[in-house]
């Protein structure tokens, strides 16, 4: 080989060496390349493993805490349902068509029906109600009416309606409605109610009781106040004037005692309803001055001043004579009892806007009801602090009998005291008989 | 004070209370009335009751019947209880007594009861009575006077 063929070769060896070496730096570089990118990708995958790692443990977590509310859920359920079994009162749900979709174990012993027979029935088909035995209202399919409008509606204990059993038998029931809303909607009703009967057997029993017990009361104090009254008449011979002082003791203590059987037995029939109402044409500004003829005496003793304002256009009213009497009676004398001698009584009588109704005010500037006891003025049998220790005579009936009577009438009884101040009395009346039970 | 009447009249009083029928008697007797009291309506209609405590019919016992059943004859008003001795009451009272009619249905009948029973008052109103008191709430002589009022006008119901 000459030196030309051997440079020529060399030369050609070289070239091809550098030819190699650029395309090993070529493949070298793509490789770097290559290498680059899948460490790119491997990174990549890395973090999307990472990721999904991390949503895979966020959705475990998600997993987890809804399996723990649907247990807890389960749980409250079962403790709801355990309530609504356990609830000694008879319980319904329906829908907004009165269909039923829950009763508890109550109910069926109220009513004698199983849960699976009325289930998807009409709630009046299951448990018809009456308002007296033997009587159907429309009044009952308005009450439902109006539940499923929003209103609630829960029974008065001494009116109670009656439920018609699965044997056709009846019984009275304290009975509450209430709808049910869901994001602003009523979907439906629950009615809650529970058997009185017994209750009102034994409201019954004590009626009697007070009523023979009253009756009873009054035989002796008759013969009190009969030969009481004929000692001080002189009829079996003259008396000591220290004599009469005490006989008219005998005879005043006698007359409150009296008062307060009456009372007593005033209080147990309206409690019980058993008062027959007797409607009839009254003229109230006669009445209201009649009343307070009557109460001269007491009311002259103290030197009261005594103001009435009689509205022109009082219209005869068709009312109960005997006990729109007991009404003002008690307010006047109360006016008169609790206002210290020399003081004032305002009596003002007028119609109310609507010219459906009269309202009576008696104001009085005496001892006042201290403000913590003015909740309770209403109640049976109370007597505030301030005129026990004034040692002011009451029964703390008469309020109470106000309130029963204005209640009944569809009227209200209210009013404003201040102690040492006085107190103002309202009540409000219908111009034509009527009473909540009808 | 309490009216008297002119003349003697006679009353038949039947309470069952003797604490009672002894004060309305007293002061119906001071009103110049001749009482005939009673317990029960037995002892107003039932000879055997009235003789009850007389072991043997004798003169005597026969002189107080007739004389009762002749003061009977001569009532000019009746006080009646509701509640009485016995198995009869005020109203069985006025229906055995409106039942032998003539005079007698004619003669004021004024019940005095410590019964305020609105039912009660009704039906004696509904039989035919001249007044019905609650006995606590009236004075003895408002109702003698009302009485003596009613029989002196010769008031007939």
């Amino acid at each position: 080989m000459d030196e030309d063929t051997i440079a020529h070769n060399n030369n050609t060896s070289l070239r091809e060496r550098a030819d190699t070496s650029a395309a090993l730096l070529n493949v070298l570089s793509d490789y770097k390349e290559i290498e680059s990118a899948s460490n790119r990708s491997r990174r990549a995958v890395l973090n999307i493993l990472e990721d999904l790692e991390e949503s895979n443990t966020v959705l475990k977590d998600q997993a987890l805490k809804m399996a723990k509310s649907a247990a807890t859920l389960h749980k409250k359920n079962a403790i709801d349902t355990a309530i609504l079994e356990s609830i000694g009162d008879g319980i319904i749900v329906t829908d907004s068509k009165l269909r039923i979709t829950f009763v508890n174990k109550a109910f069926e012993q109220f009513t004698g029906w199983t849960s699976a027979e009325v289930l998807g029935q009409h709630l009046l088909t299951i448990l018809p109600v009456e308002q007296e035995p033997g009587i159907f209202s429309s009044r009952v399919q308005k009450i439902l009416d109006d539940v499923l409008l929003g209103a609630s509606f829960i029974t008065d204990s001494s009116k109670p309606y009656y439920n018609i059993r699965k044997d056709k038998t009846r019984f009275p029931a304290s009975t509450s409605i209430t709808p049910v809303w869901v994001d602003g909607s009523v979907i439906g009703l629950v009615k809650s109610f529970r058997d009185i009967t017994r209750e009102m057997d034994i409201d019954k029993t004590k009626t009697e009781f007070v009523s023979l017990a009253s009756h009873q009361l009054r035989t002796p104090l008759s013969a009190i106040n009969w030969y009481t009254e004929m000692l001080l008449s002189g009829d079996v011979g003259p008396i000591t004037e220290e004599q009469e002082k005490y006989l008219t003791e005998v005879y005043k203590g006698n007359q409150r005692m009296i008062s307060l059987v009456n009372a007593l037995l005033n209080v147990t029939r309206m409690t019980l309803g058993t008062f027959i109402l007797e409607p009839e044409m009254i003229d109230v500004t006669s009445l209201i001055k009649d009343i307070l003829i009557e109460q001269t005496l007491d009311s002259d003793r103290k030197q009261l001043t005594i103001k009435t304002n009689f509205t022109d256009s009082m219209p005869i009213i068709e009312s109960d004579a005997k006990l729109l009497r007991m009404v003002i009676q008690n307010l006047v004398s109360n006016a008169i009892k609790y206002t210290p001698a020399g003081g004032s009584i305002d009596i003002v009588l007028a119609l109310d806007e609507t010219q459906a109704q009269f309202e009576l005010s008696v104001a009085d500037s005496g001892v006042g009801i201290p403000k913590r006891q003015q909740s309770q003025i209403f109640s049976r049998l109370f007597r505030a602090d301030n005129v026990r220790t004034d040692d002011i005579e009451g029964n703390g009936l008469g309020l109470y009998i106000v309130k029963a009577i204005a209640d009944n009438a569809g009227g209200r009884v209210w009013f404003e005291s201040e102690e040492n101040q006085g107190s103002t009395f309202h009540v409000k009346l219908p111009i034509r008989f009527t009473t909540n039970r009808q | 004070m309490t009216k008297q009447l002119q003349s003697k009249k006679t009353i038949l009083v039947i309470e069952d209370d003797s604490a009672l029928l002894g004060a309305i008697s007293a002061k119906l007797t001071s009103a110049n009335f001749t009482v005939i009291p009673a317990r029960s309506v037995d002892s107003v209609f039932s000879i055997d009751s009235i003789t009850a405590d007389i072991k043997d019919l004798n003169a005597d016992s026969i002189t107080a019947t007739l004389a009762h059943l002749e003061s009977l004859a001569n009532v000019n008003a009746i006080w009646l209880d509701h509640n009485l001795i016995g198995d009869d009451d005020g109203i069985d009272f006025i229906v055995k007594f409106k039942a032998n009619g003539g005079k007698w249905s004619a003669i004021p009948i004024f019940v005095v009861s410590n019964s305020a029973n609105p039912d009660l008052i009704k039906t004696y109103a509904e039989i035919g009575i001249h007044h019905y008191y609650l006995k606590a709430e009236h004075r003895l002589e408002h109702i003698v006077d009302d009485i003596v009022n009613v029989v002196e006008a010769g008031i007939e119901e």
